[in-house]
């Protein structure tokens, strides 16, 4: 699209991708930094992930104000408002992801992965959270590329991260059942397990967003049946 | 006005058929195969930069151009089931049944009473003075205008405010049962607040009147039409569902006009 006859209106639009697209680069870094934690129950590291999501949140807050200064000014239509509104609510996902990260590093720190026997279990979070990253990554470069290329991929990746998910609760269950004495130490790895799958949404909900901005239309209901149907045994 | 069923919107039924329509002013083609249905009680808005052909479309739909030497058209418009270009049509009832609000309110320099009056006198209509005070607050009413001027009657409607002297405008073209009102840009000259109460009643006369609006105001054409259509270069580029014009128009140059790419 060309650029509009007011370029501050597009000074503006592009002040709105920016805080999207940064918010985006630091939950990323942010989940990295749990796939590190996890692989090397590092506290510091959490404790990191946990200082740095005030800056996560700012950012949300920054989005949120442009939002309202450009609503409120310019009156945008079509595919600007359509980015605009979606930035809304873009910036509460990003802000959820990293809330989520925050969680995950609270349950480190307080323990979790100091159980002896859970090592098959952390493998798996930390492959969740590796499949959860890539699929953030993809839909959020479709944001920055104003493409929506991965959408549908991201929708059927997630079905697998749902799998490995009921996978992690079932282990997790089976260790409870086998040793109950264990169950305070075993419990914070199934948050830990339901924080990932809950980031692995908001990719899901950030590739609906995307699509909306760049076609116009929602992702219908069909196709997501249709991707559910081929994942579902 | 749409009627959902479901998450299927069936809009009103049409009213006027526009097909090939092309306007001349002498050698200078103003209009090209301009194709456009307008349903019946709703809303259509008409939008474009300047010189688009937006007023002269606007202007065939009661023969308005018909004033001008130089204008010719070609091809059809039919409303109700009747071309109004039929060369037995009475050009005078034609206006009554479609009347017009332009820009700038131009009430006659009469009293507001004989604004509202003049079009049914004109017709032979409610000679009897009792039903034509009746037809008088009836229209005014309509006009939303009736509890701030009934005291007001004999002052020259060119003493009320700019929006009233427009809702008056728009009182005279009620006063003569028309069923279509074309509106040029009736809020230009306006402040906020009289563009707000035409705007109020824009939607209220809808429920009985069908309304075709010209505006530049995009906000205008998704706060009160249910229809809007984008003209460029004498050209109907798309028409379509408001919401969805605003939305996510099909056609790029409809989404660069509407965002402000496009001059």
């Amino acid at each position: 699209m060309s650029e509009h006859i007011v370029s501050s209106f597009d000074e503006e639009l592009n002040g709105i991708s920016d805080g999207i697209i940064t918010m985006g680069a630091l939950v990323l870094e942010a989940l990295k930094r749990v796939e590190t934690t996890l692989k090397n129950n590092d506290h510091n590291l959490a404790q990191e992930i946990i200082d740095s999501d005030n800056q996560i949140n700012d950012l949300g807050q920054s989005v949120e104000n442009k939002v309202f200064n450009i609503l409120a000014s310019r009156q945008p239509m079509a595919v600007d408002l359509r980015l605009v509104f979606s930035a809304v609510k873009m910036a509460l996902y990003l802000e959820r992801c990293g809330d989520m990260c925050k969680g995950i590093s609270k349950r480190i720190i307080k323990g979790a992965l100091n159980e002896a026997d859970s090592e098959d279990t952390i493998n798996h979070l930390i492959n969740m959270s590796i499949k959860v990253h890539s699929n953030l990554a993809l839909v959020l470069d479709d944001y920055g590329n104003k493409n929506c290329q991965n959408a549908l991929k991201v929708w059927r990746s997630d079905s697998e991260i749902d799998s490995l998910y009921s996978g992690v609760l079932t282990e997790i269950l089976n260790a409870i059942k086998s040793n109950p004495d264990a169950i305070n130490t075993l419990v914070p790895l199934l948050f830990i397990a339901r924080y990932l799958e809950r980031v692995g949404d908001q990719a899901t909900n950030i590739a609906e967003e995307t699509h909306f901005i760049v076609t116009g239309e929602d992702l219908t209901d069909e196709a997501k049946i249709q991707i559910e149907n081929e994942t579902t045994f | 006005m749409d009627i959902t069923e479901g998450d299927i919107k069936i809009n009103n039924q049409p009213i006027i058929h526009c097909s090939d329509v092309n306007v001349f002013y002498e050698e200078k083609q103003a209009l090209f195969d301009v194709d456009l249905v307008i349903n019946e009680k709703e809303v259509t808005s008409l939008i474009g930069p300047s010189g688009c052909g937006k007023s002269t479309f606007i202007r065939c739909l009661n023969r308005m151009n018909d004033v001008i030497e130089t204008c010719s058209i070609n091809g059809s418009i039919v409303i109700n089931g009747q071309d109004i270009y039929d060369p037995e049509v009475d050009v005078v009832e034609l206006r009554a049944k479609i009347g017009m609000v332009f820009q700038k309110p131009n009430p006659f320099p009469k009293s507001v009473y004989d604004n509202v009056a003049y079009g049914p006198k004109l017709h032979g209509k409610f000679l009897n003075k009792s039903d034509m005070n009746n037809k008088v607050e009836e229209s005014l009413v309509r006009a939303g205008l009736w509890d701030e001027i009934k005291d007001r009657l004999n002052e020259p409607g060119t003493a009320l405010s700019g929006g009233q002297q427009q809702r008056l405008c728009i009182a005279r073209a009620i006063a003569v049962d028309p069923e279509i009102i074309l509106m040029d840009e009736p809020c230009s000259a306006l402040d906020p607040i009289a563009t707000a109460r035409i705007e109020e009643l824009i939607d209220d006369l809808k429920v009985n009147y069908t309304i075709v609006i010209v505006t530049h105001s995009m906000q205008q054409a998704a706060r009160v039409s249910q229809r809007t259509a984008f003209f460029h270069l004498g050209k109907l580029i798309e028409v379509g569902d408001t919401e969805k014009i605003f939305r996510s128009p099909e056609n790029e140059q409809t989404e660069a006009y509407v965002t402000g790419r496009y001059g």
